[in-house]
């Protein structure tokens, strides 16, 4: 199914955060007209405008991620844009303009972090069923990504690269077929979905690093990221475009579920009108994913740069089974990326054992929720490992 | 507009502990209808009662404690179903009743139920009708050892269970495909029990090992995931010190017995092999 671009709203709300990390200073102000791909907030990180207008406001307004963030609200003219002029490129350039032009991976740290060698790239481009954005880009763009990963590997010096993509997905075959001319990039069939947060994993397993607690894998010479990062690449070498865009999954209970390429800043509201209406009461409204994403108070909330998915619920689609006791059947510690005990830490925390806790790693929980997705006795892991690891943080402040 | 907001997942996957245990319980009905089959009466009214008596005495209990009811789980038709089919067909009727009652009060309820017990419950209620009454819980006759024609029907049967290993192992494919029971305790414990036979020098005692008894001791009463340890490195551990008892305990002739109390002293070091197991997570340290 073909990646189908979203008609720009008539205003759009683009945060001043939309990645690990503090609010970038708004360089605009109430009043200024500002075009496509300028420059409106900066800081340690980047933010372009995705529409050519007029700044309404700039203020606190909600979040995908439930606070209210700085935000930039601008209105569109006539729903117009302008285009942006390619710039002129160079080999040296490119470092410099992958970071300039605001590149998040979904985990929400920028693609190039560090100045460190790095040896191997890891492209995660796994999906689970309600997103396929990844899946959709390799579909509709495959050379266009190995574009931005050949350039991406040329800056940093990578000799080698793995796409990872899920057994099964017909991105397969197409990514196959892309890389035959390049024997140092290979694509690699896995069983599992990797979430964002599972960066470590994703090293250890295939480029072999071990990539200690509490370090990046960058520091193994080893560069995780992602096929959305590597569209971006693309965007912003060749068409000088900054990440202003996002492919994005709309899925449940839609019109018509696609994946959508969509304007940073664009409310939810619009995108799912845009993919046909709810079809039923809506009752829950969740960004990036039914495991792992995170239930929104307001359909108001614009898409940002770390958005790869919204999923519509309807009452019938919404999980409210009543908890079972334990069995100790294993599958969450199976299912756990990180190599953790999520039973254990569920017992303890519920009884605050939190020093308990502490021994078990909770800290190092990445929240992806596979394990309470897989638990049969429907236990809200979850939710109980963030009550554990705010027990730990109190515990730990007043020693 | 106002929406619901939870912590996530949003969706969970369609197990549920009622589908592991019903699972399990279908996967254990050819070899019932096998049993049936080929001892007639007495089977069926052995199974029958069991699990009668199994789900019975658990209502009283709740009930008793004012406890909610947990009979649809489905862990009380289990555990009667499995004291059932471990059972000698000529056993007088009072015998499994008692080793049913037995099965859930003291290892099922006193140790906390579903999900808290230590010790298999059908486990422990055989164990106890055995140093009760070890006359009646003699099995009659022992599998035609060394003729592999009786892997599908075995006339030679003593127990129930060991009516067809071949419907054993049907079930038990079931179960670790659907992940019901614990593949690694229970693959690690089959293959390595297979490899080890001829190796130690037990050639002879080798068909003993293809029995019903075997396959169900091994998928269905090992590899249970309530009593089994839950640590990935500590199943693996599980299984090869398992087998071992196994394999001391035939090297004493004890055919079936001696499979159910190495399972049982399993049980007992479980949750001290889960931690000392504890795993680091990924990046060590």
């Amino acid at each position: 199914m073909k990646i189908v671009t979203i008609k720009t709203p008539d205003q759009v709300i683009i945060p001043l955060q939309q990645h690990d990390g503090a609010v970038c200073d708004s360089l605009v102000s109430v009043g200024d007209i500002v075009s496509v791909g300028q420059l409106i907030g900066d800081g340690e990180f980047r933010i372009h405008s995705s529409v050519s207008g007029e700044v309404t406001a700039v203020s606190e307004l909600p979040h995908p991620t439930g606070k209210d963030v700085l935000s930039v609200v601008i209105k569109t003219h006539n729903g117009e844009k302008s285009e942006i002029e390619p710039v002129e490129l160079s080999a040296g350039k490119i470092r410099r303009i992958i970071r300039e032009s605001g590149i998040v991976e979904p985990n929400g740290h920028p693609t190039l972090r560090t100045k460190e060698d790095i040896d191997t790239i890891i492209v995660n481009g796994t999906n689970t069923w309600d997103l396929s954005s990844h899946e959709a880009l390799m579909l509709d763009h495959p050379s266009e990504i190995v574009y931005g990963l050949k350039a991406l590997m040329e800056t940093v010096g990578a000799k080698k690269a793995f796409i990872i993509i899920e057994l099964g997905s017909e991105a397969l075959h197409v990514m196959r077929t892309e890389t035959i001319p390049d024997s140092n990039i290979k694509v690699i069939a896995t069983p599992g979905y990797y979430p964002p947060g599972t960066e470590n994993t994703l090293a250890k397993k295939f480029a072999k690093k071990k990539v200690p607690r509490g370090s990046i894998p960058e520091d193994r010479g080893v560069l995780v990221s992602s096929i959305a990062a590597m569209k971006a690449i693309y965007d912003a070498l060749c068409d000088g475009e900054p990440m202003i865009k996002k492919v994005v999954t709309v899925a449940g209970a839609v019109g018509s579920p696609r994946n959508v390429l969509v304007d940073i800043g664009v409310p939810i509201s619009h995108v799912i009108k845009e993919c046909g209406g709810c079809s039923g009461t809506p009752v829950k409204i969740i960004v990036n994913g039914a495991i792992s994403g995170a239930a929104q108070y307001s359909d108001e909330v614009p898409v940002i740069k770390t958005t790869t998915g919204i999923l519509v619920q309807t009452e019938s689609g919404i999980e409210r089974e009543a908890p079972a006791p334990c069995i100790n059947c294993a599958w969450c510690v199976d299912e756990c990326p990180i190599g953790l005990m999520p039973h254990l830490l569920y017992g303890y925390a519920d009884s605050a054992q939190f020093d308990k806790c502490a021994e078990l790693y909770i800290g190092d929980c990445v929240e992806c929720g596979m394990c309470a997705y897989v638990c049969p006795s429907k236990l809200p892991i979850v939710q109980i490992i963030r009550y554990g690891k705010h027990g730990v943080a109190e515990m730990e402040a007043s020693e | 507009m106002t929406y619901t907001i939870s912590p996530l997942p949003h969706v969970k996957s369609n197990e549920s502990v009622k589908r592991v245990m019903w699972g399990t319980v279908a996967a254990l009905l050819p070899i019932t209808i096998a049993a049936i089959y080929l001892f007639g009466l007495p089977a069926l009214t052995i199974i029958l009662v069991t699990v009668i008596t199994a789900v019975v005495t658990e209502i009283v209990i709740y009930k008793a404690a004012s406890q909610p009811i947990t009979i649809s789980d489905g862990n009380a038709v289990l555990i009667g179903l499995l004291l059932a089919l471990i059972m000698p067909p000529e056993v007088p009727i009072w015998v499994p009743i008692i080793g049913a009652a037995f099965a859930i009060a003291v290892p099922k309820y006193i140790f906390g139920g579903t999900g808290t017990f230590v010790f298999h419950p059908a486990l422990v209620g055989f164990a106890f009708l055995l140093a009760a009454w070890p006359t009646l819980m003699g099995s009659g006759s022992t599998p035609n050892l060394g003729s592999f024609s009786n892997l599908l029907i075995e006339t030679g049967a003593g127990r129930l269970v060991e009516a067809s290993p071949v419907l054993v192992l049907l079930g038990g494919a079931f179960v670790l495909y659907k992940k019901y029971v614990d593949r690694r305790v229970a693959l690690s414990a089959t293959i390595l029990l297979l490899l080890l036979m001829p190796i130690v020098g037990m050639g002879s005692q080798l068909p003993y090992v293809l029995t019903g008894g075997y396959f169900l001791g091994l998928i269905f009463l090992a590899a249970d995931p309530i009593t089994s340890p839950v640590t990935k490195k500590g199943r693996l551990v599980y299984g090869t010190v398992l087998v071992l008892l196994i394999l001391i305990q035939l090297h004493f002739d004890a055919y079936f017995t001696g499979m159910c109390f190495a399972v049982l002293l399993m049980n007992v070091f479980s949750p001290f092999i889960d931690r000392t197991t504890i795993p680091k997570p990924i990046g060590g340290k």
